[in-house]
């Protein structure tokens, strides 16, 4: 008798327990994508409008997004300091150079950093295509309302209307940037 | 209904024990138990005031590893700290969620089952207190003598007539009356106060309810965020812009409000002599701020205990600390790095500030720094120490590597911390710097030159929606614990008997709910305002008699 | 505005004054003990009915009139108490109506000279205690309370004021040994263990919600330190009694004799802790209000908070087990005490020693 009360207290405790676990515990602090990279081809009709910015260059000159209208664009978000940024930096120098024939353009776009060190980076890993200065996270915030970025690396692939096709949220593999690219331009790498 | 009861019941009894006691004879006499009644007999004793005892005992019990143990939540280093000097004891403690002790199932479970109890004991209680609203005190008992208070005097009135006056008395006195629906009982008059205790008590306990499901609220729908900001630059309310993000469970990183804010300075002040000298006497950072893109820019000042409102977000300064300017130039003569580098100050006083400078893209080898900013410098038998917090002497001593940073392959890394496994030092000693002065690395690999200092701040954003209403739930319980601490549940009772030429009027009362004592003054002073009243009355009367 | 101190060293003068004059009044109040006018031991109930024949007469002085008044040991004392004003009564049952409770100055009178003398020395510690308290927040120009001893300075203060209330109002002055000699040693540790030069607060502390809150929570402990005291004797006294009815113990004894009925006692403990829980979730309320200004969240778990929490728990507690049978009497107060403890505890232990930001202590 006294164990069957036990048992349906228990029970009750047990429910009550499991429940106030799901709701307590999503807590975990959340920072950067660095190890986990999902790629995502985003299908016709959910494709989001890149929203346009105009911004320094690390060499000096200002540039207007909405100038590359008409070109397929990777549009890299890095920084001299993120680890997995600097993984995947050889990867986006030769498809960068591979896929200039095809009339697509590389930009970067380089968060949280100063001139020097992001030169400095770009020297380094042999990046040739043009970077624009993001130190105030302002064309992250703004590209952050159309798709999820979470942090760096992230690489979205835009075509010529200027609509956001794919995205590799984190470390982007050859593989992965060649697929999308393949997918958005038609054309194979070379 | 359990409100009219005799007045000999003992008056210390809750109506929950009551009703405790009332059910067990009744189960006692009905018989056999079966499954259902199994299941009344295991509610009851979660809703009884002795469970609710234990799980008070439990919950204080429960609390205590948690301000004792470093917890997840807020302190994270300690508690690696603490796995590095247990590494026996630590995992256990995990396992028993002693790590987060605040939000464990156990903790929950023990929280939840005091409110079920609380819920359990509370809603039946205030169905009946709704039903009892309009109830009536019960007929005074024949005996007025035997009640805990009572008095007696005589009067020249009738009966009738003091029975009237004794109730007009009452009445003006905010008592709920009853009399006599005829005479054949004699003449009497029943009155009950303190209704209000009840209500004040039930609203503390729902109010109580009321807070945890505001925790739940902010819990489910709020989010937690800090950024370091270096004076002079922006950033800008994405996920990618915090150093930390706690969503709760329901948020995403999309309900983060898209503001920006610039640090165009700060200042701190400290206090430079006397018994309290280095402590901070203010500190103040000037924003600026967009709440949106595009939007208007608006300045603010933000301080400690002076947050900022914006997009439905509050932003907090929460500390400040200094970043000491480096100018590196690497082996082939180029500037490879420019920047403020945010120094952290720990436990050591005075801002004794610890950093670190990577230098990532130095050719022919990357180049790290490890390094202690000093504000006030002063150098005590070869160690140097600070001893003031604002940079009246600043000085840098640094520390060179090269080599591997360990960052090409993709791992993160924190920007306060610098990995040597893979670096060799090129300096045997920490070289000290003054501000503007340049350190030549050896072997021609570069210079570093410390350029000067900025502050930081640090700044929380949080989100609660559940802040609000878990205020408001804490104002009512306030409320209802004054007001049923205040209020006393009592009756009083008076009947008036012929006796010889006059009457005898005999005044009974106890208090129901008193363990406090009280009523008898109160008593008092109504039996003796009801005697000065009869006799007035009776004076009165012969008055218009002569 | 910079720290006056001088007149911090004027404060520290007056507290010095307080407590000699406080050990002067508990041994005054122990003179009573020993050298008083000789009292009855008081066993009343709650519920023994008052009679009082008056007859005749305005003033009945003389009349033997019995029966305490609310929740007094006012029995105890040998005084007569006035029975009220008594119309001319015709009939032949003789009125029997409540007592009326004496003027409270009378009672002290009435008292005997030991009790007058350890009352006037109160009040005069008293003055002398409160003075200290307001010129140290002169002296730092903000509310005086934002360290330790100046907290610990401020918390005697309201618990000997409050005191000095319920002596007068209940007539229980045969607990003000106790009460004062805890006044004493409090603030005698204070004095030689943590004591702070006046001093300005740090800018985490500054905002009026400082004042708030640490009022109330100076206010509350000052209140739970009396009822700690009283639950301390509760638990000896009823320890007494028990040893008695056992035939351990003689009846009667000195001292035993002098105090007020175990439920007298156990009554004014509750209403003091009834008067205490308010002000301390007041508190923490207003403790929750400051947080969310200077820290961004109104609860964290701090271990301050956590410990006030546990403080706050347990004299609900104690205030749930005065419901209970079975859990009255000695058990509530064994509750009372452990909340106490915690209370102590958070105080002395966790704001010096515990990291979190409630580390404002100022002892190094």
């Amino acid at each position: 008798m006294v164990v069957l009360a036990a048992t349906v207290l228990a029970g009750v405790t047990l429910a009550v327990v499991l429940l106030t676990g799901w709701a307590t515990g999503g807590n975990s602090g959340v920072t950067d994508v660095a190890g986990s990279t999902s790629a995502v081809l985003y299908p016709a009709g959910h494709r989001p409008l890149a929203p346009d910015f105009t911004a320094t260059t690390l060499t000096g000159s200002r540039l207007r997004f909405s100038s590359y209208r008409g070109q397929v664009v990777v549009l890299n978000f890095w920084g001299s300091w993120c680890g997995p940024c600097r993984e995947e930096a050889p990867t986006l120098a030769v498809a960068a150079r591979q896929y200039r024939s095809a009339g697509v353009a590389f930009l970067g776009v380089d968060v949280r950093d100063t001139t020097a060190s992001a030169l400095a980076f770009a020297r380094d890993f042999g990046i040739t295509y043009p970077s624009v200065s993001d130190s105030g996270s302002e064309i992250t915030l703004d590209f952050t309302t159309v798709v999820p970025i979470a942090g760096t690396p992230t690489t979205l692939v835009i075509d010529r209307t200027g609509h956001i096709t794919g995205a590799v949220f984190g470390t982007a593999t050859y593989q992965e940037l060649t697929d999308l690219l393949a997918k958005v331009t038609g054309k194979a790498a070379g | 209904m359990t409100d009219v009861r005799a007045p000999e019941a003992d008056p210390f009894e809750s109506a929950a024990e009551q009703d405790d006691r009332e059910d067990r004879s009744r189960d006692r006499a009905a018989g056999t138990l079966g499954f259902a009644d199994w299941l009344k007999w295991g509610w009851r004793q979660l809703t009884s005031m002795r469970i609710a005892l234990v799980l008070l005992f439990l919950l204080a019990l429960g609390s205590v590893p948690g301000s004792m143990l470093p917890q997840e939540g807020t302190d994270a280093a300690g508690v690696q700290q603490y796995y590095t000097s247990h590494p026996a004891l630590a995992p256990l403690l995990n396992h028993l969620g002693l790590f987060n002790v605040f939000a464990a199932p156990w903790f929950a479970a023990i929280y939840l089952l005091l409110f079920t109890s609380l819920v359990g004991c509370v809603v039946p209680r205030t169905f009946r207190l709704a039903g009892s609203a309009r109830a009536l005190p019960p007929r005074a008992p024949r005996h007025l003598t035997r009640l805990p208070r009572s008095a007696e005097y005589t009067t020249v009135l009738a009966p009738a007539l003091a029975a009237e006056v004794a109730a007009t008395v009452l009445a003006g006195h905010g008592f709920r009356l009853r009399r006599p629906a005829d005479a054949s009982g004699g003449a009497w008059v029943s009155a009950e106060k303190g209704y209000l205790r009840e209500v004040g008590n039930l609203l503390f306990h729902l109010a109580l309810l009321g807070v945890l499901v505001s925790v739940a609220l902010g819990g489910l729908f709020g989010y937690k965020a800090d950024r370091l900001l270096v004076q002079g630059t922006t950033f800008a309310d994405t996920q990618s812009a915090l150093d930390e993000f706690y969503p709760g469970r329901l948020v995403t990183a999309a309900d983060l409000g898209p503001f920006t804010i610039t640090l165009n300075r700060f200042d701190a002040s400290y206090i430079t002599s006397g018994a309290q000298r280095g402590q901070p006497a203010s500190f103040d950072a000037q924003i600026s701020y967009a709440a949106y893109p595009g939007g208007p820019v608006r300045t603010d000042q933000l301080e400690v205990n002076r947050p900022l409102s914006v997009d439905g977000a509050k932003v907090y300064l929460i500390g400040h600390g200094y970043a000491p300017v480096f100018k590196v130039t690497d082996a082939r003569g180029q500037v490879v790095y420019d920047q403020a580098t945010p120094f952290i100050s720990g436990s050591s006083g005075n801002f004794l500030s610890q950093g670190v400078v990577k230098v990532l893209d130095a050719q022919p080898e990357q180049l790290g720094f490890t390094g202690v900013f000093v504000p006030t410098a002063v150098e005590a038998g070869g160690v140097l120490e600070s001893v003031f917090p604002a940079a009246d002497n600043p000085v840098v001593s640094l520390i060179a590597y090269a080599g591997n940073l360990g960052l090409n392959s993709g791992v993160t890394q924190s920007v306060y911390q610098m990995d040597t496994a893979g670096m060799r030092r090129l300096t045997a000693d920490p070289q000290l710097l003054l501000p503007g002065q340049s350190l030549k690395l050896p072997g021609g690999q570069g210079t570093i030159t410390f350029t000067g200092y900025v502050p930081w701040v640090s700044l929380a954003i949080t989100h609660d929606p559940g802040q609000l209403p878990a205020l408001i739930c804490g104002i009512a319980a306030l409320g209802g614990l004054l007001l049923s601490f205040m209020v006393r549940r009592r009756r009083v009772f008076v009947r008036a008997r012929a006796s010889g030429p006059g009457t005898t009027v005999q005044i009974g009362g106890l208090a129901r709910t008193d363990a406090s004592g009280g009523f008898e003054a109160e008593f008092a002073s109504l039996a003796a305002e009801l005697r000065s009243a009869h006799h007035q009355a009776a004076a009165s009367r012969q008055h218009e008699g002569e | 505005m910079p720290v006056n101190l001088a007149l911090g060293h004027v404060s520290n003068d007056f507290l010095i004054a307080a407590l000699v004059i406080y050990s002067l009044s508990v041994v005054a109040f122990a003179g009573d003990f020993a050298f008083g006018r000789p009292r009855r031991a008081v066993a009343s109930e709650p519920q023994v009915r008052e009679r009082a024949s008056t007859l005749a007469g305005v003033g009945a002085a003389g009349a033997a009139v019995a029966g305490p008044a609310a929740g007094a040991p006012a029995a105890a004392d040998g005084g007569p108490a006035d029975g009220p004003a008594a119309a001319p009564a015709a009939a032949a049952v003789p009125d029997s109506m409540p007592a009326v409770a004496a003027p409270p100055l009378r009672a002290v009178a009435q008292a005997g000279r030991w009790v007058q003398a350890a009352m006037a020395l109160s009040a005069v510690a008293v003055v002398a205690h409160t003075a200290a308290v307001v010129t140290r927040g002169l002296a730092v120009h903000r509310a005086p309370w934002g360290n330790m001893y100046e907290f610990v300075t401020a918390l005697t203060c309201v618990a000997a004021i409050f005191f000095l209330f319920v002596m007068v109002r209940y007539r229980a002055w045969a607990l003000g040994v106790f009460v004062m000699g805890a006044v004493v040693v409090a603030l005698g540790l204070a004095e030689t263990l943590i004591y702070t030069a006046a001093g300005q607060l740090v800018p985490a502390l500054q905002s009026y919600w400082l004042d708030i809150h640490v009022t109330a929570m100076t206010l509350a402990t000052g209140i739970f330190f009396v009822a700690a005291v009283l639950g301390v004797v509760y638990l000896v006294a009823d320890r007494y009694s028990r040893r008695v009815a056992a035939g351990r113990a003689e009846p009667g004894n000195g001292i035993m004799r002098r105090l007020p009925g175990l439920e007298q006692i156990d009554r004014l403990t509750y209403r003091t802790i009834m008067f205490g829980f308010p002000v301390w979730t007041f508190g923490v309320i207003a403790g929750a209000i400051w947080a969310d200004q200077a820290w961004g969240r109104y609860w964290g778990w701090d271990p301050v908070e956590t410990w006030a929490f546990i403080t706050w728990v347990l004299y609900a507690a104690f205030l749930h087990a005065r419901a209970t049978a079975g859990w009255r009497g000695r058990r509530a107060h064994y509750i009372q005490l452990l909340g106490f403890a915690s209370l102590m505890f958070n105080i002395l232990v966790v704001q010096v020693f515990i990291a979190g930001l409630h580390s404002y202590a100022g002892v190094s």
